[in-house]
Formats: C-alpha cells, sequence, structure tokens
C-alpha cells in the first residue's frame, strides 16, 4: 500500500482499520479471559453446600432474600437492594469528585492502594480457601501465607507504581476484576440481576447528563490535562505503521474523555474502582506521543499513572483503556449465568462481546467517553432470558428425540 | 502487524548496524513499545520504550533487589522479568550497573523456589506418615476451619 506522508482524511482511515481490529482484540482477550475465570471459579465452587456461605454486603442490606418468598415481594425487595448500592455508588463518586476537585491526589492514591490490598489478601485469600478445600489441597499455613502475602504486596505495588512490566499491572487488573466479581455473584439471584440493570441506567447517566458525576470528572480531567487516579485496564498501544513514526504533528488530546469513576463497595471495609476508559485517540490525527519513544515512553508513563476510570475513551497513546468496572460486570453477568447453565454462558458471552464491540464502534464514532455497559448488559440479560426461556427447551427437546447434537 | 514491523527492521538495519541484533532481541523478548525506532539502541526493561529509561532502572532494579529481602521473594522474579534483557544482552555493556542486581536476585529466587517446593512437597506427600498428629495442625483447609474462615465475609 501507498502510503503517503499528507494526512488526509481517506488515506487516514486504511492505517486506522490496520490497527484497530487489534486494539479492539488486545481489549477483548483479557475481558474475555476474566470471564472465563469467573465462569471456572463459579462452577468450581458453586454446590448447594458452598450457597450457605453468607454474603452480607451493601448490596442486600435492604432486603436478603428467600426462596420462599412470592414473585412481587422478591421483586420489590432486589429493587430496593439495587437502589441502596446505586445511591451508595453515587455518593461515593461524588465524593470522589471533590476529592479530585480539591486534588487530594495522594488521598486517592492511598485509598486505591488500600481498596486493592483488601481485594487481593482478603477475597482473594478467601477464595484461594474454598478453592483449597474443594479439591482438597494439602497446603500447609505457613506457605499459603507466605504466598498470599507476596501476591497481595506486589499487587498493590503494580496497581500503584507504574514501574512494573505492563504485563504485571494489567494481569493483577484482570485478577482483581475476577475475586470482585466471583464475590458478587454471591448475592441473591434477583438481587443480582436488578443490580446489573440499575448499573446499567446509572452508568449511561453518570456519563451522559452533564450533571453525571463521571462526566463531571472526565471533564475535570481534560481541563486540568491530569489522569484521574483509578482502576483502569489499558491495552498496550498497537505500533503505529511506520509512516506516522517520523512525523511530529498535531495538538494531542482533542478527543480524549475519561469515563466515569465509580466506586463498587463489596462489603462495607471494601471498595474497588471500577472504570473503563476507552479513549480512542484519534486515528493518526493524535498520534504524536508514538513518534519518538521518549515521548511515547513519557506519555506512556502519565497513563500509566491513570487508574480507575469508567467508560471507554482513547488513551493519550492510541490504547483503549476499560475501566475495571466493567470487567466486573461483565464477569457478574457470565458468572450467575454460569449458576444456570453453561448454554447461557455462552449466549451471554456472544452478547457481551457484540455489546462492546458496539459501543467501540459508537466510541468511534462520537469521540468522546461513553458508559460501556449499558449496551452489554442489555444484551446480555435479553439473551440470558431469551435462552432460559426459549432456547433451553428446543434444545432439549431436540436432543431428547435425537435431531441434533 | 507484520506491516508495520518489518519495513522498520529494515530501516534499522541499514542504519544502525551491529546494534539491530540486539534492537530484535529486545524487541522480540518482551514485545512492547516501539523499540526498535533508531532513536535509541536497547531498552533495559521488557517493556521496551514504554518502560524505563536506563538511569532509573538502576534504582528500580537495586531497591527491588533489597526489598526482595523482607520476606518477599517474588520481588525477585518480578526483578528477572522486568529486566529480562538485561539478563540476556550479555554483549552489551550500558547494563553493567543493573546486570549484578539482576543475576543476583535471579539466583536468591531460585533458592528460594528450591526450599520452597521442597518443603510444600515434603508436606504434601508425607502427609501425617511423616508429621504424625502435626500435620492435621498445620494443613491450610483445617487451620481455615478452625478459624471459621470460609464462612467470614
Amino acid at each position: 500500500m501507498d502510503q503517503t506522508l499528507i494526512p488526509s482524511s481517506s488515506s487516514l482511515s486504511s492505517p486506522i482499520l490496520e490497527t484497530l481490529g487489534e486494539e479492539i482484540l488486545r481489549i477483548l482477550y483479557p475481558v474475555s479471559f476474566c470471564m472465563l475465570l469467573v465462569v471456572l471459579l463459579v462452577s468450581a465452587l458453586s454446590s448447594p453446600v458452598t450457597s450457605s456461605i453468607s454474603f452480607s454486603s451493601i448490596a442486600s442490606l435492604a432486603y436478603s432474600e428467600s426462596s420462599s418468598d412470592s414473585f412481587w415481594s422478591k421483586l420489590s425487595g432486589a429493587f430496593l437492594n439495587s437502589l441502596l448500592f446505586v445511591v451508595s455508588i453515587t455518593l461515593l463518586t461524588f465524593l470522589l469528585v471533590l476529592l479530585f476537585y480539591f486534588r487530594c491526589t495522594p488521598c486517592l492514591k492511598s485509598y486505591m492502594a488500600f481498596s486493592s490490598f483488601i481485594v487481593l489478601f482478603f477475597l482473594g485469600g478467601e477464595t484461594s480457601l474454598l478453592l483449597l478445600s474443594r479439591f482438597a489441597l494439602p497446603l500447609d499455613a505457613f506457605s499459603f501465607l507466605l504466598l498470599l502475602l507476596n501476591f497481595s504486596v506486589i499487587g498493590i505495588l503494580s496497581i500503584s507504581l507504574a514501574k512494573v512490566p505492563i504485563l504485571l499491572t494489567q494481569g493483577y487488573l484482570v485478577v482483581i476484576g475476577v475475586f470482585v466479581a466471583y464475590w458478587f455473584t454471591l448475592l441473591p439471584e434477583w438481587t443480582t440481576w436488578s443490580l446489573l440493570i440499575s448499573m446499567a441506567l446509572y452508568d449511561l447517566a453518570a456519563v451522559l447528563l452533564p450533571v453525571g458525576p463521571l462526566r463531571l470528572l472526565v471533564e475535570m480531567a481534560i481541563s486540568r490535562d491530569e489522569e484521574i487516579p483509578a482502576l483502569v485496564y489499558e491495552a498496550r498501544p498497537v505500533d503505529p505503521p511506520p509512516c506516522f513514526r517520523r512525523r511530529l504533528w498535531r495538538e494531542r488530546r482533542d478527543s480524549f474523555s475519561i469515563s466515569d469513576v465509580s466506586h463498587r463497595p463489596v462489603n462495607p471495609p471494601q471498595e474497588t474502582r471500577v472504570e473503563i476508559r476507552v479513549q480512542e485517540s484519534g486515528e493518526g490525527s493524535a498520534r504524536p506521543e508514538l513518534e519518538t519513544p521518549l515521548m511515547l515512553s513519557q506519555n506512556a508513563r502519565r497513563q500509566e499513572a491513570m487508574e480507575g476510570v469508567e467508560g471507554i475513551g482513547l488513551g493519550i497513546s492510541g490504547a483503549i483503556k476499560l475501566g475495571l468496572g466493567d470487567f466486573i460486570f461483565y464477569s457478574v453477568l457470565v458468572g450467575r449465568a454460569a449458576l444456570y447453565d453453561f448454554m447461557t454462558v455462552y449466549a451471554c458471552y456472544l452478547a457481551i462481546v457484540a455489546g462492546l464491540g458496539l459501543t467501540l464502534l459508537l466510541l468511534s464514532f462520537y469521540r468522546k467517553a461513553l458508559p460501556a455497559l449499558p449496551v452489554s448488559i442489555a444484551l446480555g440479560v435479553l439473551f440470558y432470558l431469551l435462552t432460559r426461556e426459549l432456547l433451553e427447551a428446543f434444545v432439549l427437546q431436540c436432543s431428547i428425540n435425537l435431531l441434533m447434537f | 502487524m507484520e506491516r508495520g514491523r518489518e519495513p522498520d527492521a529494515d530501516v534499522e538495519s541499514q542504519t544502525v548496524g551491529s546494534s539491530n541484533r540486539l534492537i530484535r532481541s529486545a524487541d522480540t523478548s518482551g514485545g512492547g513499545g516501539t523499540a526498535g525506532s533508531g532513536h535509541s539502541a536497547v531498552w533495559p526493561t521488557v517493556d521496551g520504550a514504554l518502560g524505563l529509561s536506563e538511569e532509573r532502572s538502576l534504582e528500580y532494579a537495586r531497591s527491588f533487589f533489597l526489598r526482595g529481602f523482607c520476606l518477599l521473594p517474588f520481588l525477585w522474579a518480578v526483578n528477572c522479568f522486568y529486566f529480562w534483557p538485561v539478563l540476556r544482552n550479555r554483549s552489551c555493556t550500558s547494563f553493567d550497573l543493573i546486570r549484578p542486581y539482576v543475576v543476583r536476585s535471579a539466583i536468591c529466587f531460585l533458592i528460594f523456589i528450591i526450599l520452597l517446593s521442597s518443603w510444600v512437597l515434603t508436606f504434601a506427600l508425607g502427609g501425617e506418615r511423616l508429621f504424625g498428629p502435626v500435620w492435621k495442625e498445620l494443613v491450610m483447609y483445617n487451620v481455615a476451619n478452625k478459624l471459621g474462615l470460609p464462612g467470614w465475609m
């Protein structure tokens, strides 16, 4: 392909297409991996015995479901639970906006380190204890403690410090997402589904409404040219085609928007911030940072300092960033589907991936922060219901009559 | 992404010469970043151009090595993984300050792994025959059940 040095909108389209597929894949692999791990955990650890673990958290304060309740009481109870949860998340996000406004960055950073330590040490420890008991692995207490301590301390380092291998940071973000998502699947069923739906609606409101906390956060970060300290997964930037390498052009950050930051209180002492930031760095038009390695490393380092923002946006270096909250809620949906049957898992996985692709498409279209939850969760819930009600009966009858499979 | 890499490698081989092999090896050892951009030589970290520069990587190598002694042996593993190009390119002289720390981290981590795996295997395979009733006291799932941990959260 003859690549000229003169940028024009038409000649920009093919370099975009060259890298777009790779960029989407680089965000799709960790999301799929996170979902796979949660499905494995759920199927390994779920049994009538372990469901007796009561998971009391802020998400089930108002109403604790029991299977003997009537349909309407379950529905209203779940609705109350999710309302409470969304209200608490909104308050926390406004608190975050306030802290960011007053530039209390050490506050935010220490909070993030603390919450990731809680998730890795306590949630991770509990999950591995459950796994050890389930598979009866004879590990002794000292080595377990040593390994867990190492695991959590290095996790904190890799999330808060930017000076560790990118692979390690990405791996730890996925692992944190897996643990939080697994613990969310322990909630009662109706509460989980209404929680997912309300979080999708909240995400939509918080990112797109002018008064939404996440939008405020994004605009503040852009106006100050700072990074929001939050947990965000950043895909490694794809190398641009060689014709872009030696061109030092343009204004930077013309189309960056960071999406919202959300806190997810799992237990009253715990919170994790899940944020998706997929920023599209303008296809070629905003890639001056890729021109020289020095600029790239500077900007990449600045970007690594950014954590936990929700929504999809394009990073400065052209990498797509997805906040950890989206990881978590996608995995919660798939994990909850796994508690029913594997057919619903496949259907929900495809729905979520389709929703993610659609959101990325909209992102390239609108070039501003977009909530990544609504489309995927809507499709996922729809597919779950359709599969459970319609597809399962069909497949079952076909199999019984030896028609297919 | 081959199209993006090959012309670049050709340019590098023409202009940089003998360091091309180093750039290639640094490029392939970790994959990431634009390590072959021609503006600099080999990057010391596995992230390539997205990682640390040589000056700063010395302090990090040293701090990872020293802090590994605070009951954090996996920091040594992180050190080795992060500075993998330093271990691989023995001919590059600019890494001579970093290399001792990375090599010592690798040795210490190997020793730790040997000790840990021998203890864990002895514990797992020996079982009660070797340890007696103490085994039941030490094994993790019993300790967890005794402390009531699985239902704690």
